[in-house]
This record gives C-alpha cells, structure tokens and sequence, in this order.
C-alpha cells in the first residue's frame, strides 16, 4: 500500500468499518510510514472532539448580558462608526451654526445689497438707459456704477463693450468669408465702391479703438464703435446676396 | 466678245451699288441693335389705393420717385446692359421690386428708376450703390438707404417717420418735421444738411464725432448743448415733441430752415 491508497481510506479505518484485511494492510502501512502515522493521528484528533459532548462552559451563563457587554464594548471603542440619524447635507448643514457676530454680519449684508438692488430697480425703472444716453455720452460711470462693478453687481462698460465686439467680429468673420466666395463674380465697378466702403468704416473702427484704449470710458466713442461696426456688418451682409 | 463685255459691265455696276447700299444698312442696323442691346426700357403701372406702399430694392442706379396727384403708381426704367430683370409683385397693396432677389448671382448693368406715386404713398427705397431722390411725399413714412455710395436726397417731405442712410455719400432733407414724428439721418462720410422750419420742435441728438462740426444756425439755443468735447449736440427746440437724430461719422452736419 501507498500513502495515498492510505490517506484515502483512513478515516474509515479510525472509524473502524474496514475489513480485517484491509485493516491490517492500514496498520502495516502506517508502521513503517510516519507522514502517514502524524496524519492519522491528527485525523483522530479531530474526530474524537467532535464526537465529545458539550460542556456547560461552551454555552454564555447569560447571552443577552454577554451582548449588552459586547455592544457597550464596541460603542466605547468605535465612537465614530456609530451610525446617527442622516442629517441633510451641503450648505445648509454647516451655515446656521453661527455666532452671534457672524449672524450680525450677514444680516447687514443682506439689508445692503437689497438696498443697492432696490436702488438699481428704481433707477432703471424711472431712467431707461436710452433716454439720456446722448447726453451722458461722454460722462465717466458714477462711483454707484463703479461700486457695483467692483462687487460684480453689473458688468463693466469695458466688459460689456469687449463682449458685444467679439460677438459682432464673429458675425463680421461670417459674413466676411461668404463675400470672398461671391466677389470674382461682381464686375469691377462694384468691387471698387465695396472696398471703399469698407476701408472708410475700417478707418472709423481703428479711430475709436484706439480712443477707447486711451479713454475706457468715453462712451460716445463705444457707442460710435459699436455703430460702426453694425454698418460693416451690413455692408458684407447685403453684398454678401448680390 | 464685246457683247459679253458689255453684259459684263452691265452686271457690274449694280453689284457696286447694291454692295454699298447693304453696307450702310448694316452700319445703320448694327448701331441700333447696340443701343437696344446697350439701353433697355422697363414700363408699367399699378392703379394705388388709398394706403399705397412702394418698396424697392435695387442693385445700382439711380432712383427717383416723385409724388403725384393721382391714385396710380408709374414704374419706369432704363437698363444698362446686361439688362436687370424687372419682377414687380403687389401684395396687400404693396409694391414690392426686389432687383437683387430677382438678379441674384447675374452681372447686371445699373437700372435708373423714375417712380410716380400718390403724395400718401409710403416709400422705402434702397439701393447698394446710386442716388437715391425723393420728392413732394406726404406719406406715413420716407425710407431711403443707400448701402455704399450714393447722395440721398428727399426734397418737400411731410412724413410722421423718416429714415435716411448712406455709406460715403451727401444727405439732404427738406421737409417738416411733424409732431410725434421719428426722424433719423446718418452717414459714414459726406455732408449731411437738414431745412426744416423754424416753428419745428423736436429733441435733437446730432453727432459728428470726426469733424466735431455741428452747425445748430437758427435752432441754436440755450436749451441745445455741445456734449463730448463738441462731438455730440444734444437737447429741445420748442417743446421738444418729436425725435431727431443726426450721426455723421466723419463729416458735418448744418441746419437751415425753409
């Protein structure tokens, strides 16, 4: 016999079902083998405490005690894994601890910009902005209209004024390409007067740029830029059909 | 031998004539089948109703329309070569000439119009490059827009709402300026001169930021003033009941009165 022929049939040996003979050969094997003789040992082991009884120490004398014991156990060494009740989250979880400074602060903050919105409305309300645009042409904004910008309440006029060019070159770009396709096809005649329309409004857009990088804020100048460039715009735009 | 000869120069002769006459035919025909092909003529006319309306869109011309005593609309053309085609539609009572929808992607020679229409009719005329005239019309509303170059001029015009634009070009008005009424002329570079009464009243915004020359003449007073370091004139005359606006790029803009 060898040791797997052995290992295979020696729990059943312990057990005592094997025949005499078989018997026999298992218990000549494991003479001369020791693997074998430690592995059937171990094997008898086993069997043996499990086959034991239950002892009286094996089961708690009071399991819900033990529980209790566990549980305070457990919530005195984990306090963070404890799990509480799900408060809502973002900023309103963590903005009304406030003090009482704090509370201070952002009711007169609050008072504040509702008055300067209210005195926006009011002022947008009883002077629409082209009314006496004309007349304010050339005026600086007001330190109000400066305050409000710093704050970000409203877009500066340069802001406003860079963003309505960008957005007019765009258009100016657009209609630009669509001429250059149909040009070869005008006679010369158009062509000419074409260009110098366009090299006259160009003048006039290179003027009041360069004013407006001197003076930001002379407003007739931005007004005149922005008229000036809604002309070339619809200089390309109607040759842009012929 | 002599006999033939005799034929013979009796043959030839005629043929001499004859060759000299279909020359000048042909000089005379080949001249005047230049100026039809050169020089066409567009013709028709619309019976108007009360609230007529003209709305033409040329090419390049000249476009004159003149106000008449009668309720009927005259169209008409002459056409350079090559010829524009002329597609007049009416629609609502509205006549509508639309050369660069009708013309789009031909080369076309300039189309100078002559237009009559009753004194109420509304005009709103425009062209990318020619003079644009109007006279005697006392319609609800004066149109005239000249894309590139081209002088506008709109002569006895009694009308609620003007309009009048050019690129490089002389802008004149004379007319009235009506109470309520809406007035705006502007140029890129030209003269712009305005006659209107003395008794008018509107609100007045004249720029010429280039030139800064802003003649107010008669209307100058102390309820009108220079803004902008001289760019701007802004302000009433009389009670200020109408609205004007003068834009001249770069050139300058002169007040008379009539």
């Amino acid at each position: 016999m060898n040791c797997g022929e052995c290992q295979e049939i020696l729990s059943r040996f312990i057990d005592g079902e094997l025949d005499e003979k078989r018997s026999t050969t298992v218990s000549d094997h494991l003479a001369v083998c020791a693997e074998c003789t430690v592995l059937c040992d171990d094997l008898a082991e086993i069997l043996l405490q499990c086959r034991e009884p239950e002892t009286d120490e094996a089961v708690p004398p009071n399991p819900a005690a033990l529980w209790r014991r566990i549980n305070n156990l457990i919530e005195s060494e984990l306090p963070a894994e404890i799990p509480v009740e799900e408060k809502p989250r973002g900023w309103f979880a963590r903005g009304w601890n406030l003090t009482f400074s704090q509370a201070g602060v952002a009711v007169l903050s609050i008072a504040l910009i509702s008055s300067l919105l209210t005195i926006v409305g009011i002022r947008n309300y009883f002077e629409p902005p082209g009314n006496d645009l004309p007349a304010r042409a050339s005026e600086p904004p007001s330190t109000f209209q400066r305050l409000l910008s710093k704050v970000g309440l409203v877009e500066t006029s340069q802001q406003a004024r860079e963003r309505r060019v960008k957005e007019q070159q765009a258009a100016i770009e657009y209609w630009d390409k669509r001429v250059q396709m149909r040009r070869v096809t005008w006679d010369h005649r158009m062509r000419a007067a074409f260009d110098r329309n366009l090299f006259e409004i160009d003048q006039v857009v290179d003027d009041y740029t360069q004013i407006l990088r001197k003076d930001p804020d002379d407003q007739l100048s931005e007004e005149m830029l922005d008229s000036a460039l809604t002309e070339k715009m619809n200089l390309l735009r109607q040759f842009s059909e012929l | 031998m002599s006999h033939s000869a005799k034929i013979g120069y009796g043959l030839k002769r005629p043929k001499k004539t004859t060759i000299l006459l279909l020359l000048s035919v042909v000089f005379f025909f080949a001249l005047t089948a230049n100026d039809v092909v050169g020089q066409r003529r567009f013709s028709r006319n619309f019976p108007a109703g009360k609230n007529v309306r003209l709305q033409l869109l040329n090419r390049s011309g000249t476009v004159t329309v003149e106000g008449w005593n009668r309720p009927e609309v005259s169209i008409s053309a002459s056409l350079e070569a090559p010829a524009a085609t002329i597609s007049p539609q009416v629609i609502e009572g509205a006549i509508l000439i639309n050369l660069m929808k009708d013309n789009q992607g031909r080369e076309v020679g300039n189309v100078n119009f002559n237009v009559r229409v009753p004194y109420a009719c509304v005009v709103d005329i425009e062209t990318l490059i020619g003079n644009l005239i109007v006279t005697n019309v006392r319609g609800g509303s004066v149109r005239a827009h000249i894309s590139s170059e081209g002088d506008v001029t709109l002569t006895n015009i009694s009308a609620n709402t003007v309009q009048a634009q050019n690129g490089i070009g002389d802008l004149f008005f004379d007319g009235d300026i009506l109470p309520g009424g809406n007035y705006r002329f502007a140029s890129m570079r030209g003269t712009i001169n305005i006659r209107i009464p003395f008794n008018s009243s509107f609100k007045l915004v004249a720029t010429a930021p280039s030139t800064r020359y802003i003649s107010l003449g008669p209307f100058a007073n102390s309820n009108l003033s220079y803004v902008g370091d001289g760019r701007r004139v802004v302000g009433k005359f009389g009670d200020g009941s109408s609205t004007l606006t003068v834009t001249n790029q770069r050139g300058g803009i002169s007040f008379f009165t009539r």
